[in-house]
């Protein structure tokens, strides 16, 4: 019995392997012949785009029409914009990554170490853009990204309170503390500070994170971030310690808050905000940012893009769809009806200024600098808020500075 | 139910053994295909994998011993797939130097730097172009800036033609096919590495297309030699050699990236131990990570067994409603709620401030102590529901008897729970409480999403805080900056282990003694 | 005679009052416990409300309070909300179903028989969890990208390659559970039930699993929870907006911090903790039921 239940078992698998190998050996060679040709057919069809997922609706209409004009479909995919980055170099070189994946330019450092994106060639076209869009997109004298958008801080107003906009900072928390709201003026902050917010404060007295070599390019070799004990001591004058008009405490969902019940009369943030506020009901002004220094506050311009990837099998048409499609005024004025952020082609944005708030954040613009991409700029950031955090919260400006200039030196030459 | 009960074992026997066969031999026939493929393909190791799992699980459900191999097989092939591969995975790249520029393979890196190396020449004018083919091999037909037309192929340099124009642009010449642009969709690599030399003289440059539209003039800045495997810099004449370590290295020592992954064998552990960064810091982390696991087990263990014991009373009114509001913050995502709590703990802010405690000033997230108090509270309430699922749960296997049995000899409500509930719910409990302290000893989220480590330590070198447990530690140390270092990552994630697990398998020891003595 | 009852009779109301005053302390402690349970959650579903909120910026809950986020959510072409709700449910169940199922043979193996390795292949499988995860997006994308070239049925972008993976944590902590609740179901059970005719499959399918309803019920709960709640792994495995989960989906709004629509996030989730409530409330009786109570007896 034993035997027989084993010998049926045995044949019956027997029978099935030999007839599945006998299918497999039928399938393999036109299955050999799909996967030749199966590149191809992909190749003609569709590119991948990888985009933030607040971006995708304003690219879906570019993408249709795009096909539309050159049969080439392209599948825009929304993604965690908190791990975009790193899926993509990871995926990149695998085959199985994107063709085409949205970023911010100071991600052109690490993606260009990596290995993973292929330069672009703008053409004619590189002088249409921003100055600053394309010196933001460009690393190590190459042109790595297609720039859609730049975004900068600016100084909201709310114009219910405050008429006229404020000569410098002192005059701002002056005008503020007139209008009689709870804060005369806030920004994001949060318990390890927040760097990027207070760069405008810091270069108005004259203090950026690194100086340029002779190309234009950052130089991790110049940190001059350590000029900036005279921006130390004036943020300490504004901490816990002493007129308390930036504090760790405001977060960002608190400075929100704030400025849009009217309990704020100014408030220093990008235009991803502005929705928001004017959403509320509050009559938006948006002004240069005031500076506390001698110097003009600039902050950092982020430019986003687009990146081709190194391992593409549709580089030629990744390509075009970039420079010679997107790269346009008439696309990049639909991206910025629908994205609602300057557009980094120079026509496109001239095209939009008519907008007072779009024309603010331009003009509060004029003076950015582009936030460095070099890896050594990754070791500032992971000092730099801590060190400003402790400095609002009381610590000795001069020796917290120090101790931040003498890490972030140490971090560099250690790498 | 009683026909299939009376019927005679036989016949179920010979159903569940067709069904049986059915099942196997299209599961081996299956990895007989997979095998071959793999074959084909040379993936020699997974082809002998999958052939030998095939066979094994064949043997297993053939054979009438091995009975519980029958029972344990079909989530161990699961596990073995997912959870041993990731394992191995991480041993793997702990031995190699994946990270930020040593991702890619060798030759993936040269393209890479032979891409990069491209210039455009500063002066180069914008030629449109018609990508041309004849046998098979491409050509540009390129319009000059002054109106005529030039023809090149990757081995023949740009030489003028007589092309047929279109709006002043050269789309036709004799002897060649004009390829379209969706033409050239099926050949986007040869187009995108075509490169026609301007003339004889390679180092005069070389006409390019990124968009098969327009081409410009470039040269290399670097050169590859695929037989001594080295790179040149074409203008200075450095020769760039593997230097061993996963990128090429200058004369001087200069190494440029991106590099490609190679094995370094035990120099991540090494670095792990010898890792000067983290030397001051590690025993304070160490401590508080213990004793932040074990705390947390130990308070979420309360709780959940109390409410559990609870709302377990039949006579309690209402408990479904409690139930269903105790099990409710895991129906939230965790990160949702750790974000609230860091806001409701905000110091000027915060509602627990503010409203509960009437407009005081306690610096939950920025004391030292007040912060390693608040990110328990918070795993607390992360962790509580879990535990009170799985002890209701468990207390379900007390027979109703024994508590009557108690009862009835006059035991106290304290007593039973003390000498009675609590031992038997410790046997079966155990082993979930040392799993719950093995993820607390690596639960990054919680750190990160309420303090994110802090309040700072600011006598380290490296920006390590107050509450930073081993497993964020880590992070700090590995991914600093743009630098993400895998593979020294995956060295201090195995030490971890170890130490997680010998802590955990003395605990299952003790456990096994608490069983036999029951 | 008298005295005794007497004193019966005492002890009788002396008991009730006691219970009766410890149900009043009990509902004490529930409430207390319900307060520390729901406000966070109070924050979301304010948020939830307040189209143009914040997460955590304000102290005055329901300050506005509309359904706006809701709508904007079901109704909207950009979020195929009920697709992914949709999606959410076919996988956890699914991962439950199979979770609790794989695990449960395992752990009747562990308790019903004795065989060479069970102490080690029992602490083996609950060590296997406790390895740190730092790699494992990156090592699942590899995994699945492999396997997608030979079985793309079951590769990357697909809903039952997550569910595989999903299932490669079936053997684990719960499997212990389960194990130790095996093991309080007497043996004698079995055995007059293997006199009967009956062959361990039986047994095990149609009376042991019966038996252990409690804990099959919890197991499935938290898997389902676990699945539900996972974005680490399904946002790297389900590529397609069509394919993905409630918890991909959603997440995503969130993930750029200038951008955030706390919202619509919010009101998603109180929306995917539905599911949860309803399949606990349908699992309580087999959790806390009579089931076992009448088996056993």
């Amino acid at each position: 019995m034993h035997m027989t239940k084993k010998s049926i078992a045995a044949g019956a698998l027997l029978a099935v392997a030999v007839l599945t190998a006998g299918c497999s050996n039928s399938t393999t060679t036109p299955a050999a012949s799909d996967t030749s040709s199966a590149p191809e057919t992909n190749a003609t069809s569709t590119l991948t785009v990888w985009v933030d997922a607040e971006r995708a609706d304003a690219l879906a209409q570019a993408a249709t029409d795009y096909e539309a004009q050159t049969g080439i479909a392209v599948d825009i995919v929304a993604r965690d914009n908190s791990t975009l980055k790193d899926d993509f170099i990871q995926q990149a070189s695998s085959g199985s990554g994107p063709d085409i994946a949205m970023g911010a330019h100071d991600w052109l450092g690490e993606l260009t170490t990596n290995g993973v994106i292929a330069p672009l060639e703008l053409g004619d076209k590189a002088s249409d853009f921003l100055p600053v869009a394309l010196d933001a997109s460009t690393y190590d004298g190459i042109v790595y990204e297609l720039p859609y958008a730049v975004e900068n801080l600016a100084m909201l107003r709310n114009a219910d309170l405050v008429a006229e906009p404020a000569a410098n900072f002192d005059d701002m928390i002056a005008k503020g503390t007139a209008a009689g709201v709870e804060f005369p003026f806030v920004v994001e902050q949060g318990e390890n500070g927040n760097p990027y917010h207070l760069y405008p404060f810091q270069t108005a007295f004259g203090a950026p994170v690194f100086g340029r070599d002779a190309a234009g390019s950052y130089d991790p070799t110049q940190l001059t971030l350590g000029d900036g004990t005279a921006f130390a001591q004036w943020l300490y004058g504004q901490g816990s310690k002493g007129a308390n008009t930036i504090s760790t405490e405001i977060t960002g969902d608190i400075a929100k808050e704030k400025f849009t019940t009217g309990q704020a009369a100014f408030w220093l943030t990008g235009p991803w905000n502005v929705k928001a506020a004017v959403d509320a009901g509050i009559n938006v002004a948006v002004d240069a940012i005031p500076s506390p220094g001698s110097e003009p506050a600039q902050p950092f311009a982020g430019v986003k893009g687009f990146f081709v990837n190194q391992y593409s099998d549709n580089k030629v048409a990744a390509n075009d769809f970039l420079v010679n499609y997107l790269g346009t005024v008439d696309v990049q004025v639909a991206l910025f009806e629908s994205g609602g952020v300057l557009p980094a082609l120079t026509a496109a944005a001239d095209a939009v200024s008519s907008d007072p708030i779009i024309a603010g954040f331009k003009a509060a613009g004029m003076d950015a600098v582009p936030m460095p991409a070099i890896p050594a700029m990754g070791r500032v950031w992971e000092f730099w808020g801590i060190a400003e955090a402790s400095i609002i919260n009381g610590a000795d400006p001069d020796a917290t500075w120090a101790q931040l200039t003498a890490d972030v030196q140490s971090a560099i030459d250690g790498s | 139910m009683t026909d299939l009960r009376s019927a005679p074992t036989r016949s179920t026997g010979m159903g569940t053994l067709v069904a049986k066969i059915t099942v196997l031999g299209g599961l081996d026939a299956l990895a007989v295909f997979l095998g071959a493929v793999l074959v084909s393909r040379g993936d020699y190791v997974i082809a002998a994998l999958v052939v030998v799992g095939a066979i094994v699980l064949t043997v297993i459900y053939l054979s009438e011993r091995l009975l519980p191999a029958k029972y344990m097989a079909p989530g161990l092939v699961f596990l073995a797939i997912f959870q041993v591969f990731v394992i191995g995975y991480t041993v793997y790249i702990a031995f190699t130097n994946y990270s930020t520029g040593h991702i890619l393979t060798q030759d993936q890196a040269v393209e890479a730097l032979l891409s990069q190396s491209q210039r455009r020449l500063p002066d180069s004018p914008s030629y449109s172009v018609t990508v041309v083919e004849s046998n098979s091999q491409l050509g540009l037909l390129v319009t000059a800036p002054d109106g005529t037309a030039l023809l090149g192929t990757a081995d023949s340099p740009l030489r003028p033609v007589d092309a047929t124009f279109q709006d002043g642009q050269a789309v036709a010449v004799e002897g060649y096919t004009s390829l379209r642009f969706a033409d050239l969709l099926g050949r986007q690599d040869e187009v995108f590495s075509l490169a026609v030399p301007l003339a004889d003289d390679a180092s005069a440059g070389s006409l390019r297309t990124l968009d098969g539209r327009t081409a410009y003039q470039y040269t290399s800045k670097l050169s590859f030699d695929p037989a001594s495997e080295t790179l040149t810099d074409t203008e200075t004449g450095e020769v760039y050699v593997d230097g061993g370590e996963g990128a090429f290295v200058g004369e001087d020592g200069t190494e440029i990236l991106p590099g490609w992954q190679v094995n370094v064998g035990l120099d991540n552990f090494t670095r792990a131990v010898s890792e000067p960064s983290i030397r001051g810091p590690l025993v304070y982390v160490t401590a508080w990570t213990i004793a932040f696991a074990a705390l947390s087990v130990g308070i979420i263990f309360a709780l959940g067994l109390l409410m559990a014991l609870l709302f377990n009373d039949p006579s309690m009114r209402g408990r479904t409603a409690y139930r269903i509001v105790m099990v409710l913050p895991y129906a939230f995502p965790a990160f949702l709620g750790a974000m609230v709590w860091s806001g409701m703990l905000s110091q000027s802010f915060g509602f627990i401030n503010q409203v509960v405690l009437g407009g005081a000033s306690i610096p939950w997230l920025t004391d030292p102590t007040l912060a390693k108090i608040s990110v328990l509270m918070v795993n607390l309430w992360l962790g509580f529901p879990y535990m009170f699922l799985v002890a209701t749960g468990a207390l379900q296997a007390i027979p109703g008897e024994v508590r009557e049995a108690a009862r009835v000899d006059g035991t106290s409500r304290w007593q039973m729970l003390r000498h009675i509930e609590l031992p038997l719910l410790l046997i079966s409990m155990a082993p979930i409480l040392i799993a719950t302290f093995a993820f607390n000893f690596n639960n990054f989220n919680v750190i990160y999403l309420v303090t994110g480590g802090g309040p700072r330590d600011t006598g380290a070198g490296i920006p390590v805080g107050q509450t930073d447990i081993l497993i964020s530690l880590v992070y700090k140390v590995a991914f600093t900056g743009q630098n993400r270092d895998y593979g020294l990552a995956s060295a201090f994630s195995i030490i971890i282990f170890i130490v997680v697990a010998a802590i955990s398998v003395i605990s299952f020891r003790r456990t096994k003694t608490l069983e036999e003595i029951s | 005679m008298s005295a005794l009852d007497l004193t019966a009779a005492r002890l009788e109301r002396s008991g009730r009052r006691r219970r009766r005053k410890s149900h009043g302390l009990r509902h004490v402690a529930a409430l207390v416990l319900s307060v520390y349970a729901l406000l966070p959650l109070l924050y979301i579903v304010s948020a939830s409300l307040n189209p143009t909120g914040t997460l955590t910026g304000s102290n005055r809950l329901f300050r506005l309070v509309g359904l706006d986020s809701y709508r904007r959510l079901l109704a909207s072409d950009q979020f195929p909300f009920l697709t992914w709700f949709k999606n959410s449910l076919v996988i956890g169940l699914t991962t439950a179903v199979l979770s609790v199922f794989l695990g449960a043979l395992a752990a009747y193996a562990f308790s019903r028989m004795r065989f060479r390795g069970r102490r080690t292949g029992l602490l083996t499988i609950v060590l296997v969890q406790m390895f740190p995860q730092l790699l494992a997006v990156v090592a699942i994308f590899l995994l699945l990208t492999r396997i997608g070239e030979l079985v793309p049925a079951i590769g990357l972008n697909t809903q039952a390659g997550l569910i595989s993976v999903y299932l490669g944590a079936a053997l684990g902590v719960n499997t212990y559970l389960m194990y130790g609740y095996f093991n309080t179901v007497p043996t004698e059970i079995d055995e007059a039930a293997r006199v009967d005719g009956a062959g361990h499959m039986r047994i095990f399918l149609t009376i042991i699993l019966r038996l252990v309803a409690p804990i099959l019920a919890v197991v499935g709960l938290l898997s389902f929870i676990t699945s539900m709640n996972d974005f680490v792994i399904a946002s790297v495995v389900l590529i397609d907006p069509e394919k993905q989960t409630l918890a991909v989906g959603l997440y995503r709004m969130v993930s750029n911090p200038n951008y955030a629509d706390w919202s619509a996030f919010a009101a998603g989730a109180v929306m995917a903790s539905i599911p949860v409530v309803a399949l606990f409330l349908f699992l309580q009786k087999y959790i806390v039921g009579g089931l076992t109570a009448g088996s056993t007896k």
